[in-house]
């Protein structure tokens, strides 16, 4: 397949998923008969003729269909709808979440990618050693632990203090109000902030990446080039360097982006417990009513931003992997 | 698979660019840890608007939906509006209307004319001079316009017209006479008056203005200077309040969406002030140093609502609720079967009230108390033997039947998932219906769920809870007739289905009555008819637990009760009246800092280590693709 | 019959296959024999007397939650709860995953492809998203849950049992079978269903673990009924309650370590049988 057209069809296959996401978004989020009416307005004195103008407001007399149409032209001007309880649209909100979302994803993503890959082609080369065993025993540990958990453990220990250690990092959100918004300080202040959230996410994620890599190795080392590479006499640093961990490097990177879900998953819980103000805070603070638009908006974005990434990872594949191109 | 020869020399050269990655790490590290605190103490020295005192709050875990205030519903968003933008009232300590824009107010004769004296020679933060007629012309954009109406439409729906024949007076005629008048534009949960020569400009597209351009022009102990939605919002003293200026230089009030987080920052000195802790978070802090704690009288109550047979305006029953609840005294058993004081005991851990009226003693003016011959004690026996004598039999399982249908009391109990309390009551109840024959089975269902199967009458009973400020009409109000459904199921607001003809005569008669003593006592006469309905079962009002940094004070307002507990305190007046100790330079809150440098310098060297780690990874891989 | 012992003695030799084993030995049988020891009148608010969350002591070995019940007892009693959720929606999930996973391998083609694809759809959609707002819409408690960790889970068995039977297919007794007129409905269930099970058996352990943390985080957001008593919800509730503040590590430590210990025992367990079926698969997570 030529490059142009492989990628027309990529691009062609990852709008009609999209397209999917937004069917099974409406279907999902409509499904049920819902009147946000009453607790939007709950302990407010409201007449009765304020409901009903505020459910035409909310459109919610109209018929499915209607509504089904309204989303997507609606989606289709980028504006995903008209949240419940923050009476704006939602793709407002979800563009000033952004920014702080792929600040913690990226810094947790970056973090447990290259402690995952590194400790993966350490312990799949010399499987079954020590070093091999204590990381993959660690690995599988903290893989198993609820990320809230280890979440809320570790803001009671850094930021409250237990026993000896006094808490000494924030307890939640991005900054500190207290100082200038912008500049070095800022900057500093911010990532003070990220330390627990991205902390919590990488000890949850790394695993992951630790055990894709791991097995890619472990099947480099079975294969006969290697074995050539050590005939013509190099050290066994340079056939790993050179040969093994390059080549497996590549699925290793594609799994590393299938699992892009995990990540997201955990980023929910986490912005959660430290609000942090991202995306998964704003889908937390949608189900207390639950704000079914907003619900709605947020799993679009994560929904396309997975597909987004899995495009991403499978054009970089092919631009990088010259077999792939080949065949 | 793993050869023996597999175990030789390290990776040297993928150590040293580690190796060289970790050095520029640390010098990287170094650079923001020192200028850091470089700026730290300049900062410190008071320079720019960091300079002053500062108190710290978290904003109420609603957070704020829109900061226009004709649309938003959110607590987090009103308690900021009672900070930037005037009302005509504000409450005093005995929960009375006192003077704010209004310096005074007078009522016609025939009490449809009031007067309200506007003071003299204010301005709004932008300096232009704040008048009758913004206030006039606010009044008037949510009677007209019904974006505007979102909010507080119905705090004007009895308004015939409202008009500023100078600059400070505002005359309010009203359609029928309105005693709440002098309660609808009070701090927080009133009407905020805005200025018009900033919001004239956006009367068409009301519904859209986020009205996020900070400084935010507006009038009151403050001024919004910066918000981030989601984090915080920031304010300067305005100081030269009418009302007396705050003693704070600054106001943050900063989002916790647990107040565990919260709580955790107030401890580690992050925190000034936090407003509506859990029982045992207050328990704890009681006895945390640096922290000082209160308890106002609750301002709201919790309890269960009965389905006494759900009907339309028209006296059509709707809904699937169980008919046996329609009997009085099933209603009067499972009022006696619950043990009011060891919820207090236990759920609350005795931080509030029993409840029996209707109206929470945040408000002592329409405090009501039944008599003690009609007061309803927990006892299980009389409960008993109340069902016994009305033929309620106990099936072998030991649910009793209904004599009238010959089915067994299975009665649903609806609970708000999201609310612990819900969740800790219902097993007390299901436990103590048990023992009185009654089987119930607790229903956790979202908030919209819940309401929308209440409208219907879908249910038998429910879990609720209500606050409201010192005017009581909207609570008693979504008890009568007028707040039943339509025939079809549409519209309405009632809460519990509750109808009575009585009730009904009352509460509009109570609106009329301008003296507080008369119209307390037609007040109390409804919350005597909804005692006895049983239809509203009042549990506990809890107290509004309050946690600060010691170092505040003037934070509660008013004297003790005997059970230790404050009058009920209002943001508005809490951040106004709220001091720093004397002594207590600088801000608190800054303990962290000495440790910040090392962290970010750990985290830069992790990000940097790790971002090497790739490139050199990734620099091997192209360099094999050309071998 | 030689081929199960074969498999358990290469099981008796990976040490953490035996420890994961043990784990779950331990804790499935904690859960059948709660109820021997943990009455019912210790688990009612309204008959428990102990002191409101109290540190661990004599009579309450790991203290007491807000209402005054034991925390040992509610912990017991919550390993029922939660391995029951965690184990239904891994049926669930394996039946309908196989299911399509077989059908898919089976038929290729048209049929074939599109249930591939819409595998693939479901593999893009965000899990926790996916799986909160379906609990969000089905309303609140364990039934919900289970369905939203079953829908989210179940294209990874689909992807793996479809690739297994494409392989198995491949084999040549399945041509014979075909050419002395099997149907197709015989081909699967004879053929290629006992072939693809012990890759079934694999991959529902780890689906178990999994399940059981997404159970957890779903009820930790609040989508679970507040009233079960599962370990999900004991956390909930420690966390609503403010048992954080309070320090109570005793109320907040136990459920989250027996969460851990279980889907570590299921992980360890399910890697050692995958490891013994197939010494080369050395991958796969």
């Amino acid at each position: 397949m030529s490059s142009p057209r492989y990628l027309v069809t990529k691009l062609a296959a990852a709008a009609v998923s999209f397209a999917v996401t937004l069917v099974i978004g409406f279907v999902l989020f409509n499904l049920m008969p819902a009147d946000p009416v009453r607790t939007m307005t709950r302990g407010r004195p409201t007449s009765e003729a304020e409901l009903g103008r505020l459910r035409v407001q909310l459109g919610l007399d109209k018929p499915l269909w209607e509504r089904f149409l309204d989303f997507v032209n609606d989606t289709l001007h980028g504006r995903l709808g008209y949240s419940w309880q923050y009476q704006q649209s939602v793709a407002s909100l979800t563009m000033h979440r952004l920014g702080p979302t792929l600040l913690l994803m990226g810094t947790a993503f970056a973090i447990s990618v290259a402690l995952g890959l590194w400790l993966g082609v350490r312990s799949g080369w010399r499987a079954g050693s020590l070093f091999d065993r204590i990381t993959s025993a660690t690995a599988l540990t903290l893989w198993s632990v609820p990320t809230f958990w280890l979440g809320m453990i570790l803001l009671i220990v850094f930021s409250v203090g237990i026993g000896p250690i006094h808490g000494f990092l924030p307890a939640g959100g991005m900054s500190d109000p207290t100082l200038p918004q912008t500049g070095i300080e800022h900057y500093a202040d911010v990532a003070k902030h990220l330390v627990l959230p991205a902390l919590t996410m990488v000890l949850v994620v790394y695993a992951q990446y630790v055990t894709i890599m791991r097995a890619s190795i472990i099947e480099e080392i079975g294969s006969p080039y290697l074995l050539t590479a050590r005939a013509k006499g190099l050290t066994d640093a340079v056939v790993r360097r050179r040969h093994a961990v390059p080549n497996a490097l590549l699925p290793s990177v594609t799994m590393i982006f299938l699992h892009l879900g995990g990540l997201i998953s955990g980023a929910v819980a986490v912005e959660a417990i430290f609000s942090w103000p991202g995306l998964g805070e704003l889908t937390y603070e949608a189900l207390k009513i639950p704000d079914l638009p907003l619900l709605q908006g947020t799993f679009i974005v994560f929904s396309a931003s997975v597909i987004i990434m899995n495009l991403l990872a499978d054009l970089a594949y092919r631009a990088l992997d010259p077999r792939v191109r080949a065949s | 698979m793993v050869t023996s020869s597999s175990r030789q020399s390290r990776p040297r050269r993928l150590q040293n660019a580690l190796a060289a990655a970790g050095v520029s790490a640390a010098l990287v590290a170094a650079g923001p840890g020192l200028a850091g605190r470089a700026f730290a103490d300049g900062s410190t020295a008071g320079s720019g608007s960091g300079a002053g005192k500062t108190l710290r709050v978290a904003m109420d875990g609603s957070g704020v939906d829109t900061l226009n205030p004709f649309t938003a519903y959110f607590n987090g968003a009103l308690d900021l509006f009672g900070g930037i933008y005037p009302t005509l009232t504000t409450i005093d300590d005995a929960g009375k209307s006192a003077p704010y824009l209004a310096k005074s107010w007078k009522l016609s004769d025939d009490h449809l004319t009031w007067t309200f004296q506007i003071a003299d020679g204010l301005k709004w933060s932008d300096g232009q001079p704040l008048t009758a007629e913004d206030a006039a012309w606010t009044l008037n954009l949510i009677m007209t316009d019904d974006v505007a109406g979102t909010a507080n439409g119905t705090l004007v729906a009895n308004f015939e017209s409202v008009t500023a024949p100078d600059a400070t007076t505002l005359v309010v005629k009203t359609k029928q006479p309105q005693s709440n008048l002098d309660y609808i534009s009070i701090p927080v949960s009133g009407i905020p008056i805005v200025p018009k020569h900033v919001w004239e400009a956006h009367t068409k597209d009301l519904k859209d203005f986020k009205n996020e351009s900070t400084p935010v022009v507006g009038y009151g102990p403050w001024v919004l200077t910066e918000f981030k939605t989601g984090e915080y919002a920031k304010l300067d003293a305005n100081k030269t309040f009418l009302l007396g200026a705050p003693k704070y230089d600054h106001l943050i009030e900063q989002i916790y969406k647990e107040t565990d987080a919260a709580v955790a920052a107030l401890k580690a000195g992050q925190l000034d002030y936090i407003e509506g802790v859990n029982a045992t978070q207050f328990k704890t802090l009681q006895g945390a140093s640096g922290v000082q704690t209160a308890q106002a009288v609750g301002n709201g109550w919790f309890g269960l609502e009965l389905n006494a047979g759900a009907k339309t305006r028209t006296g059509k029953p709707i809904g699937t609720g169980n008919p046996a609840l329609a009997d009085p005294v099933l209603r009067k058993a499972i009022a006696l079967a619950v043990d009011k004081k060891t919820l207090v005991a236990k759920v609350l851990d005795g931080q509030g009230q029993v409840a029996e009226g209707y109206l929470p003693p945040a408000w002592p003016q329409w405090s009501w108390k039944p008599a003690d011959d009609q007061l309803s004690k927990f006892d299980p026996a009389a409960a008993n033997k109340l069902l016994d004598d009305a033929g309620y039999k106990a099936g072998s399982d030991g649910v009793r039947v209904d004599p009238k249908t010959s089915k067994p009391l299975n009665l649903r109990l609806g609970i708000h998932s999201d609310d612990t309390q819900d969740a800790a009551v219902s097993n007390y109840l299901v436990s103590w219906f048990k023992a009185i024959g009654i089987n119930a089975t607790i229903q956790p269902m979202s908030m919209s769920a819940l309401n929308s199967d209440l409208g219907k009458g879908n249910w038998d009973m429910l879990m609720d809870a209500w606050t409201t400020g010192p005017d009581p009409t909207y609570l008693l109000g979504i008890q009568s007739c007028g707040t039943l459904p339509n025939d079809d199921g549409s519209g309405g607001n009632t809460d519990s289905f509750f109808c009575d003809a009585d009730y009904d005569k009352l509460f509009a008669q109570q609106s009329t009555i301008f003296d507080p003593a008369e119209r307390a006592k037609v007040v109390g006469q409804m919350q005597e008819i909804l005692y006895q309905g049983n239809s509203n079962i009042m549990f506990y009002n809890s107290t509004h637990k309050i946690a600060a940094n010691a170092k505040v004070s003037g934070l509660l307002t008013g004297t003790k009760d005997a059970n230790g507990f404050y009058p009920a305190q209002s943001s508005f007046w809490s951040y106004l009246k709220a001091a720093p100790a004397a002594e207590a330079a600088g801000s608190s809150g800054k303990d962290g800092g000495s440790g910040a440098g090392l962290w970010i310098g750990v985290i830069v060297a992790v990000v940097v280590v790790g971002g090497g780690g790739v490139l050199v990874l990734r620099r091997r891989s192209g360099a094999d693709d050309r071998e | 019959m030689s081929g199960l012992r074969r498999f358990l003695k290469e099981f008796r030799r990976r040490p953490s296959g035996v420890a994961g084993v043990s784990i779950l030995a331990a804790f499935v049988a904690l859960a059948l024999l709660a109820p021997l020891f943990v009455g019912e009148d210790q688990l009612d608010v309204t008959k428990v007397d102990g002191p409101l969350l109290a540190p661990p002591s004599g009579s309450y070995p790991l203290g007491t939650d807000q209402a005054g019940r034991s925390i040992l007892a509610l912990l017991a009693y919550g390993a029922r709860e939660s391995l029951r959720i965690g184990i239904i929606a891994t049926v669930l999930t394996v039946v309908f995953g196989s299911l399509v996973g077989i059908v898919a391998g089976h038929f290729g083609g048209w049929t074939g492809r599109i249930l591939m694809h819409v595998t693939d759809w479901f593999i893009a959609l965000p899990s926790l998203p996916l799986a909160i707002s379906l609990a969000a819409v089905l309303g609140q408690g364990e039934t919900s849950i289970t369905i939203a960790i079953a829908v989210t889970s179940w294209t990874a068995t689909a992807r793996l049992v479809r690739a297994q039977t494409l392989a198995v297919e491949a084999r040549p007794f399945v041509e014979r079978a075909r050419v002395l007129g099997a149907g197709n409905r015989q081909i699967m269930v004879r053929q290629v269903l006992p072939n693809v099970m012990p890759l079934i058996l694999v991959s529902s352990t780890l689906t178990v673990a999994g399940s059981l943390l997404s159970e957890a985080t779903l009820t930790f957001l609040g989508l679970g009924n507040p009233t079960d008593i599962t370990w999900g919800e004991m956390l909930h509730e420690a966390f609503a309650n403010g048992a954080f503040t309070a320090n109570a590590w005793w109320y907040i430590l136990p459920p989250g370590l027996t969460i851990l210990a279980v889907v570590l025992g299921f992980t360890l367990t399910g890697r050692a049988v995958e490891h013994v079926l197939d010494p080369r698969m050395e991958k796969s997570r």
